[in-house]
């Protein structure tokens, strides 16, 4: 038990020093890599709470497409200007401490919330022999069906969306007419 | 836990390898004199005109969007895959059936707009 | 890791040998990557060092080592290094989820005045549960080292390679993704070892309630998913970006494409990277459709553990792993072979081709794999 507990604080904090160090950075790039290292460490944290598909999807959804696609548009981009705007200025700096300061009210607002209806105890949380994926599978297609269903009408209209603006005029896709 | 350590553990292990090897080289790697023309961008032997990170057409950015998309349609086919088998043998086999019915609809719908809108041209 | 030292020892000697063998077999296959193409164009290739020219892959070794430490002046230097370091990981990380052969399970034993054991040592890295998952996530992070290296050269041709390199891998990861779908339907089951088990026994069909078994024919997947185990290696080639796929390194339009700017021991890293990625991909075809580490009707974990029916249980397991492990090396170096083959033997594709196929060919096709596949299955696991 003491092993978890060192493993998820020594996590901790890497993901935090990771995580500051996203909004810190001045170069885009570099912050979008060390949000890459942040998703990853997320991945490691699910996986040493013992919810392996979880961690498995955060590392392919976030870290393997979405972040790839960050990191690839913010390398096709001419990025001096950008460099100079977030290194200067006291309303940038301003920006960065208060956006991360309302975030963290945020988070700890959940958390206090989440202790009090979350009792981990009774889903068999913390069972090392349960077989965590396969009952969430099942539960997935069963009480949370209509979720799984409006999930994937969401992906259909966001797909549409992502194309139609595309093509619009002065999108990547526009008819050169 | 006891899962994930050894899996870091590789990941430092390969880390430091692959610092070492680097370092190694570095250190026998032959010292030989640095010209400006050597230091350039290489380019073929014509001089750069222009800075690598510089604005190209950006039809790769709309490959990724729809990539994520696809991909997070595809990774909840992994836990359907995985208890189909027991849904089948609870005799709710059609259930689980017409449940990702409906998705795949959806998924193939998708799919086939993306062809007929030419989003996925390449030229 | 284990619970006392010897176990922890074990492991972590084991996981180091299995990176090792890893990155050695990068020069073992160059050389054979190097005479098999001259023996397919007819010529002689490498010959002169050593016999066979074995010792080329030394000379290489120690040219690479000794080459001059360059990098570009306009690079990112830290970012510059880091690429070449962040190739390694993927592979490694994949590798070490695939099982290589049978546990070995060791019976308690008497050592420096203590009783250690029994223990169980799994022929893999590490063992994961969810091992199909982890791997597509590991090696949905390839994908990086690309554009890292292409950013931090900070030359066109390297970002246009690393652009179109990444391009691609996301693409085909989508139909690397969904073929995968099938099989799992077969197994249910995320887990490698367990995939391997059921592959272990003679063929059966279950149609309709009854069972049709064929004793002289293993239980491999590809026998009820040739369609995935194509899709599965097509996109596994796009993956590695070997040829047909070497768009990212096209040299008549891209120079090298991403490592354009790289030279000596960190262009062999991108190297071993890429020949990680291959011995993954045969790994993970074997290991899916080919019934891993056995070899029903004459080598499996039970008929092998019979031939030393006189020695002790700790000697039977080593040697039964050992064999077993040959069986899974000789699977893997046949697919190994495939893709040099192949590379010598089909042209690249132009870029549209490339992702036609992708999406519009293979995607369709994975997609109708897996209807059709779930409906078999339905109709022949159903009691109706």
């Amino acid at each position: 038990m003491i092993y978890e507990a060192i493993s998820f604080y020594a996590l901790a904090l890497f993901l935090t020093f990771f995580a500051y160090k996203t909004i810190s950075a001045t170069n885009p790039i570099h912050s979008a890599l060390y949000l890459v290292l942040t998703m990853l460490g997320l991945g490691a944290v699910f996986f040493s709470l013992g919810a392996h598909f979880i961690a498995g999807v955060q590392v392919i959804v976030y870290a393997g497409a979405v972040m790839v696609l960050f990191v690839m548009v913010l390398m096709l981009f001419d990025l001096k200007s950008e460099l100079q705007a977030f290194s200067k200025g006291m309303l940038s700096g301003f920006l960065k401490v208060f956006s991360a300061a309302a975030l963290a009210g945020v988070a700890i607002g959940v958390i206090s919330h989440s202790v009090q209806v979350v009792d981990g105890a009774s889903w068999g949380v913390g069972d090392p022999n349960a077989d965590v994926t396969k009952y969430l599978s099942i539960l997935l297609y069963t009480n949370y069906l209509f979720a799984f269903e409006v999930l994937g009408v969401l992906l259909l209209v966001v797909a549409i969306g992502a194309v139609a603006l595309s093509r619009m005029k002065g999108g990547t896709h526009a008819d050169r007419r | 836990m006891s899962q994930l350590l050894p899996v870091l553990v590789l990941s430092g292990f390969v880390v430091v390898f692959g610092a070492a090897i680097i370092v190694v080289a570095s250190l026998l790697g032959t010292k030989a004199a640095k010209s400006k023309t050597k230091l350039e961008t290489y380019e073929c032997g014509l001089e750069s005109d222009m800075s690598g990170s510089t604005k190209v057409p950006i039809k790769f950015y709309l490959t990724a969007i729809l990539f994520i998309l696809f991909d997070i349609e595809i990774i909840f086919m992994y836990p359907w895959a995985l208890s189909f088998n027991d849904f089948i043998r609870q005799g709710y086999g059609l259930y689980i059936m017409g449940a990702m019915g409906v998705f795949l609809l959806i998924f193939i719908l998708g799919l086939l707009w993306e062809v007929k809108s030419k989003a996925l041209e390449w030229e | 890791m284990g619970s006392d030292i010897f176990e922890i020892g074990v492991n972590f000697i084991k996981m180091v040998l299995i990176f090792v063998m890893m990155v050695q077999l990068v020069p073992l296959l160059v050389w054979v990557e190097r005479r098999g193409s001259a023996y397919i164009q007819n010529r002689f290739g490498p010959n002169r060092v050593g016999p066979l020219g074995l010792t080329q892959l030394l000379a290489d070794a120690v040219k690479f080592l000794t080459k001059e430490d360059f990098m570009p002046e306009r690079g990112y230097r830290f970012l510059f290094l880091a690429a070449p370091v962040v190739a390694l990981i993927p592979a490694a990380l994949a590798f070490g989820a695939i099982p290589l052969s049978h546990p070995i399970f060791v019976e308690p034993f008497e050592w420096l005045g203590q009783t250690w054991g029994p223990y169980q040592f799994d022929f893999q890295s590490y063992k994961i549960g969810i091992g199909i998952v982890f791997v597509l996530a590991v090696s949905s992070l390839a994908a990086y080292s690309l554009m890292l290296a292409g950013y931090a050269s900070n030359n066109k041709y390297s970002l246009y390679g690393a652009l179109r390199a990444s391009a691609q891998t996301i693409s085909y990861e989508l139909a690397m993704g969904l073929s995968i779908v099938g099989i799992l339907l077969l197994f249910n089951t995320f887990d490698f070892s367990e995939m391997i088990r059921l592959q272990s026994g003679p063929l059966s069909f279950h149609v309709l309630g009854t069972v049709y078994t064929f004793d002289f024919l293993p239980n491999w997947g590809i026998f009820y998913q040739p369609l995935g185990a194509i899709l599965l290696l097509a996109a596994m080639f796009a993956e590695t970006n070997r040829l047909p796929f070497d768009l990212p390194e096209a040299e008549a339009e891209l120079v090298a494409g991403y490592h354009t700017e790289y030279g000596g021991i960190k262009m062999n890293m991108f190297y071993i990277g890429e020949y990680g990625h291959m011995l993954v991909a045969s790994g993970l075809m074997v290991t899916f459709y080919f019934g891993g580490y056995t070899l029903y009707p004459f080598l499996t974990p039970g008929t092998v553990s019979s031939w030393f029916a006189g020695s002790t249980p700790t000697m039977t397991s080593v040697w039964t792993s050992l064999i077993l492990h040959v069986v899974f090396l000789t699977k893997v170096l046949l697919f190994l072979w495939l893709f040099i083959w192949v590379r010598w033997s089909l042209p690249r594709f132009r870029y549209d081709q490339l992702m036609d196929l992708g999406w519009k060919t293979m995607l369709p096709w994975a997609l109708g794999n897996t209807i059709v596949t779930a409906i078999v299955i339905f109709i022949m696991r159903t009691s109706w």
